[in-house]
């Protein structure tokens, strides 16, 4: 196959904005963007900067001011457009994913059936399938839409925000569902999102609109290694090399740390947001495991303490 | 039971049925507007005489009555089919002057308003007209304006089958884009629905049959609004393809109790139906919004 053959969508000097009598806001620099199949790709950046417009001009439902787009097939939306309608049932909203193939009279066949029950049991909706959507809940609510998307059955799925109003669970489940998604289906996703932490961890590429309106392309782990990220979002105390928030060792205490695991790094975190520094020293904490059970150790002059909790042990220490 | 030349063949048939026939038709066409207009701008207390659609087909045929007596066109202005095409370009004007607005004004109840301060600035334009008319025009007016469903006349009942049933085969040719309008123009959009067209034949549909109940009948007040709400108490679905025939039957019942009751049985005084109309519709609306805290599309 040819490099052609994997394209799904493709921008050439597109301009996106909006016109207005004579005024024209040009939201970018000219956009020459490419998504090729089967790839998730999340597309960042501060709010208003015109993350919604370009999706929507993706999708086709906003025109471009020039330059020109060759979508190879169609797209399905995902919106953070309010749905009226408090009676429609979560069935309902996905069937609406079959309305390009329908006629006037909306007559489903064994087939729009079948690709309705198919989004529905996707997204894991089966036991509320006929629950009205006032009834549901923000993450089901999400999850809805993007079984409508599904129905569609288009190659293409363009987001806008999926994520945004819903707690860390629901945000993760949505994510790892468009991840899978790409890789099961060669479904190619394009995810607006402002989470960087999950966007880093799924995305096959990122999109990031920076101040000087253009976009840069990449994949995660280069634009948090070159700086890319640190200068667009101007991190306030947050290390995205190492992804934790940054600490001031403000009670200028060396600690040396011993262990390993999950249980090792907690403690780590524990110290340092403290204000303690992890480092060679005499005091030593040292992680072990009693019947099961992490044990922390602390070796101070010569002397041993046992703590079976992170909270005895900082009592202790600060003390 | 009846004889061709009985009285009461002649009630049944000069009278009775065509009341029965207009009841109902004029019932579903005034719902149907109704569950349009609500559906496509996405507010539940959108309705033909709310927002003052009713009143835009009565500008226009109080002009016509009142105005016609000054020109040369008598003939003209008395054909059923001219007073229809009036009260229709009334209540199509009125629909196109509030979707235009409707653009600038997102919130439900800035709409509302914009509706009222319609139909008040029209009702003054016909109260000018009605200053300047001579008393037996104004008695004609009036009893128009109090809305009835018992003076058509065979002829009349004709121009009302005909443009009722055209205007209620639009609409239901019309159930994709009325689903897809819950949704909104972008997804819409994306799912193929063509919008545009499908709001001007909506504003087609329901100034056609808003305008010749309310040109032959008066104005009607409440049906358009109180029934879709009525019918989603009993059917709670959201799919036009249900909700239009249900609501188009629930209108067409509504109006033959709202009529029953208008004849004040064991009487021969008949009240004006608006009146029976707001006096049942009225309280209805009153009943839903408290017991359903918040109605909506």
């Amino acid at each position: 196959m040819s490099e052609l053959d994997h394209i799904a969508l493709q921008t050439l000097n597109l301009k996106i904005g909006y016109k207005k009598d004579d005024q024209v806001r040009v939201l970018f620099e000219p956009l020459s963007l490419t998504l090729t199949k089967g790839e998730l790709v999340c597309f960042m950046g501060s709010n208003g900067i015109g993350k919604t417009t370009l999706i929507k001009t993706l999708a086709g439902i906003h025109p471009p001011i020039s330059g020109s787009i060759t979508r190879n097939f169609p797209a399905a939306i995902v919106l953070t457009d309010k749905v009226s309608g408090n009676l429609m049932t979560v069935r309902d909203l996905v069937t609406y994913g079959r309305y390009p193939y329908l006629n006037w009279w909306l007559t489903l066949t064994d087939q729009d059936h079948h690709l309705i029950e198919t989004a529905i049991k996707k997204v894991h909706l089966e036991s509320i399938a006929n629950k009205h959507l006032s009834q549901l809940s923000d993450g089901q609510l999400q999850m809805a839409m993007i079984a409508k998307a599904l129905a569609q059955d288009t190659n293409i799925l363009l987001l806008d925000e999926p994520t945004a109003h819903l707690d860390l669970n629901n945000r993760v489940e949505i994510m790892n569902l468009l991840r899978s998604l790409a890789r099961e289906t060669g479904k190619t996703i394009l995810v607006a999102t402002h989470e960087l932490d999950l966007a880093l961890q799924t995305a096959d590429k990122i999109w990031l609109a920076t101040q000087h309106k253009k976009i840069v392309e990449g994949i995660p782990e280069d634009l948090v290694l070159d700086g890319t990220f640190d200068n667009e979002f101007q991190l306030k105390g947050f290390d995205l090399k190492t992804g934790k928030v940054k600490h001031t060792p403000y009670r200028k205490t060396l600690i040396q740390l011993e262990g390993s695991g999950p249980e090792f790094l907690w403690t780590k975190n524990a110290l340092e947001r403290n204000g303690y520094e992890v480092g060679p020293s005499k005091t030593q904490v040292t992680v072990t495991f009693k019947e099961g059970y992490p044990e922390y150790i602390l070796s101070l002059s010569g002397a041993e303490v046992k703590f079976e909790s992170l909270k005895d042990l900082l009592i202790r220490l600060k003390a | 039971m009846f004889s061709e030349t009985g009285t009461s063949s002649e009630i049944l048939w000069q009278f009775r049925l065509p009341k029965a026939i207009t009841c109902v038709l004029a019932g579903s066409a005034l719902a149907c507007g109704g569950l349009m207009m609500q559906t496509l701008f996405r507010n539940p207390m959108a309705g033909p005489d709310v927002l003052g659609l009713t009143s835009g087909s009565s500008l226009l045929v109080a002009i016509l009555l009142l105005a016609g007596r000054y020109g040369s066109f008598i003939t003209f202005v008395q054909s059923p089919w001219s007073v229809a095409l009036a009260a229709s370009l009334g209540g199509a004007m009125v629909f196109v002057i509030i979707i235009s607005i409707a653009k600038y004004v997102r919130d439900n109840t800035a709409l509302l308003i914009v509706g009222l301060m319609i139909s008040a600035a029209t009702s003054s334009v016909v109260s000018v007209l009605q200053f300047t008319s001579q008393a037996d025009d104004l008695q004609t007016f009036m009893i128009w304006m109090l809305g009835s469903v018992g003076s058509t006349n065979w002829s009349e009942l004709v121009v009302l089958t005909i443009t009722i049933s055209m205007g209620l085969g639009i609409s239901m040719s019309m159930i994709k884009a009325l689903n897809g309008m819950l949704l909104g123009d972008s997804y819409a959009q994306n799912l193929a629905i063509n919008i545009k067209r499908a709001r001007t034949w909506i504003v087609i549909a329901t100034g056609m049959m808003v305008g010749v109940v309310t040109a032959f009948c008066g104005p009607i007040a409440f049906v358009g609004l109180a029934v879709p709400h009525l019918v989603r108490l009993i059917i709670p679905v959201s799919n036009h393809k249900i909700l239009l025939p249900a609501v188009m039957l629930g209108g067409a019942i509504l109006l033959l109790i709202c009529d029953v009751i208008a004849q004040l049985p064991g009487s021969t005084q008949v009240l004006p139906l608006n009146a029976i109309t707001s006096m049942i519709g009225a309280p209805v609306v009153i009943w839903m919004v408290i017991k359903a805290k918040r109605i909506s599309v």
